[in-house]
Formats: C-alpha cells, sequence, structure tokens
C-alpha cells in the first residue's frame, strides 16, 4: 500500500474485506456455540469479550467437553500468545501519545487479520484509523455469531452437522496457506501435535485440555529443533 | 439453567493478557533464539490438535464426511488462497459425505 492519509474511514474501509472474512466463520461459532447450550446472549458475549477465532473455537470445545477452568485458561492463553508477537509489532507503529484506554483497546482488537492489514502501511498508525479497522472487523465477528445461533435454530441437524465442518475446515485452511507459505515442515509440526494429541486423548485417556497444551509444546519444541530459519 | 459465564471470561482473559502485554513491555527481542522460535511454531502447532481426532469424532457413525470437508478446504486453500469458498465447499462436501453415508 502506498502512503495515504490514514483516518477513521479508510480503516473502516481496510476492515471491509475482514468482516467479508469473519462473517461465515463467525456464523459456525454461534451455530457451534448454540449446540452446546449456550443461551444467545452468552455466545454474543464470548465474541464481544474474547474476540478471537482459534482461541473461542478452541475454548468451546473445552467447555463441551467439561474441561477444568485451569486447562481452559492454559491453553487458550498458549494458541493466543501469537498475539504477543503481532502486537509487539502494531505496539512499535502506532503513533506517539496513544496511552491508557486507548491502547487497551487497540490491543483487544489486535487480531491475526488486523495485524497484518495494519501493517501493509508504511507509515505510523493513528488511533482513528485503527478504530475504524477494529471496529468493522468486530462487528463481523459479533454480528455473525449472532446470526450463525439464530440460523441454528432453524437449520436442519444434517445440515447443522455438515455446517459444524466450518472450525475443521477454517483450520486446515489457515494450515494450507502456512504451507504454502513456508514449506513441507509445517505439515510435520502439525502432523506431530495432532499425532501426539490422539494417542494422549484417546489411548491413555488424558483430559483433552492438558493433552492440547503439551501436544502444542512437544511440536513447536521439535519443530523448533528442526527449523533454523524464522518462520 | 446452566449459565457459562465464567468460562466464557476466564477465555477472555487468557486471550486479553497475551495481546495486551506488549502494548506496555517489550521483552521479546531478548529471549533466546530457540524459545523465540519455539513460541513463534505455537500458532502451528496448534492446528494438529484443533482439527485431530475431533474431525473424525464429531461425525460417527459417518467417520470420514468431515475429513473429505476439510481435505476440500485444503486444496482450495492452497491453490487459491483465501477462507471463503474452502470454508463453503467444505460445508457442501461434508453434506454430500454424510448423503452418501461416507
Amino acid at each position: 500500500m502506498s502512503e495515504r492519509n490514514l483516518t477513521l474511514s479508510t480503516g473502516c474501509k481496510d476492515g471491509f474485506p475482514i468482516f467479508i472474512g469473519y462473517f461465515p466463520t463467525a456464523m459456525a461459532f454461534g451455530l457451534v456455540v448454540k449446540n452446546l447450550g449456550l443461551r444467545l446472549w452468552e455466545a454474543v458475549l464470548f465474541s464481544v469479550t474474547n474476540f478471537a477465532g482459534s482461541g473461542q473455537f478452541l475454548a468451546a470445545s473445552l467447555i463441551g467437553s467439561g474441561a477444568f477452568l485451569a486447562e481452559l485458561f492454559i491453553s487458550v492463553l498458549l494458541i493466543n500468545l501469537r498475539y504477543t508477537f503481532m502486537g509487539a509489532e502494531v505496539a512499535r507503529r502506532l503513533e506517539d501519545g496513544i496511552t491508557g484506554m486507548k491502547r487497551a483497546l487497540i490491543a483487544h482488537g489486535t487480531t491475526d487479520e488486523v495485524f497484518s492489514i495494519s501493517l501493509m502501511n508504511p507509515g505510523r498508525l493513528p488511533a482513528s484509523y485503527m478504530a475504524g479497522l477494529e471496529l468493522t472487523s468486530y462487528a463481523g465477528w459479533v454480528s455473525g455469531t449472532a446470526l450463525g445461533f439464530l440460523v441454528g435454530l432453524v437449520l436442519p441437524p444434517a445440515l447443522q452437522l455438515a455446517v459444524g465442518v466450518t472450525i475443521y475446515a477454517m483450520f486446515s485452511s489457515l494450515l494450507a496457506q502456512e504451507f504454502r507459505k513456508k514449506g513441507i515442515k509445517v505439515l510435520l509440526i502439525a502432523a506431530i501435535s495432532a499425532g501426539t494429541h490422539s494417542v494422549l486423548t484417546l489411548l491413555l485417556g488424558v483430559k483433552i485440555g492438558w493433552s492440547f497444551v503439551v501436544s502444542m509444546l512437544l511440536a513447536s519444541f521439535i519443530g523448533s529443533l528442526i527449523i533454523r530459519e524464522d518462520v | 439453567m446452566k449459565t457459562f459465564v465464567v468460562p466464557i471470561l476466564v477465555s477472555a482473559l487468557a486471550t486479553f493478557i497475551p495481546r495486551v502485554i506488549p502494548y506496555w513491555v517489550s521483552f521479546l527481542d531478548k529471549l533466546p533464539p530457540l524459545l523465540s522460535r519455539m513460541l513463534r511454531l505455537l500458532p502451528i502447532a496448534a492446528f494438529g490438535p484443533l482439527i485431530f481426532p475431533g474431525v473424525f469424532l464429531d461425525y460417527v457413525p459417518h467417520l470420514y464426511s468431515g475429513f473429505a470437508g476439510i481435505s476440500a478446504a485444503f486444496i482450495l486453500a492452497y491453490f487459491k488462497g483465501g477462507m471463503i469458498l474452502p470454508i463453503l465447499s467444505s460445508i457442501v462436501v461434508t453434506y454430500l459425505a454424510l448423503l452418501l453415508g461416507a
């Protein structure tokens, strides 16, 4: 992107493709948590307070399996650790003088997509631009959740089961994109964690949250030994 | 009726903490390289257990319906990129596989 005047409205414009991308995924989330027994306002509260794709789907499946709160906390924290790296980049690029509450709100809106789009701009990032970008994405995520929940009330069960594949499809598409960018090692790391998780939960009866944590740490540790360059 | 507010807020906290930290402290440059690489690989390592074995177990007794769907998504995402088309195609493929009893 070339140098442009970054305002609330350019932020909204840049956020629009994110809105479109989030909407169906959020609908799937609304559908999933409806089937877990959440009420509409709880589904919306989930998306309003979390605003994180993979983290929310993971939390939902852990809640569904009756995980302890400590398992939930640590698993969700680990999967969201990537935001620490993304936030570090965005924070470095913010205009001076953005403090306190504004900073906290910008942090809350730092998703994978907001991170990529905002950093395509060459210069410093004003708070108004970040507000436009993040609020548009947020609107897609929250409204999609509500609509998905409502659609779940009328969708026939067979179709609901098919729509449930959306979560897995989202992760599998993300994995395919990482694979294309970074090569076969990506698939190897995912295979190690998938295999470990399957063995721990299915054969050894380890609780799903802890098994998730152990498989993630093991696979990324092995990955960090075999991948030397930065990914 | 059971309420889910507590786990929802625990999950929110586990999301907000890693997000907000870098806006106040910068420590990432000081980590040992091995640890820093490991942390960066966590999201990739997360994909495995997020997909398996759930994508099979959710569809018992039609064990392969979900897997057929995500395979379609994987292939489309690899060659075409994006998320919307792969996700929609996975719904269609899974639905057809369920109808065929896969």
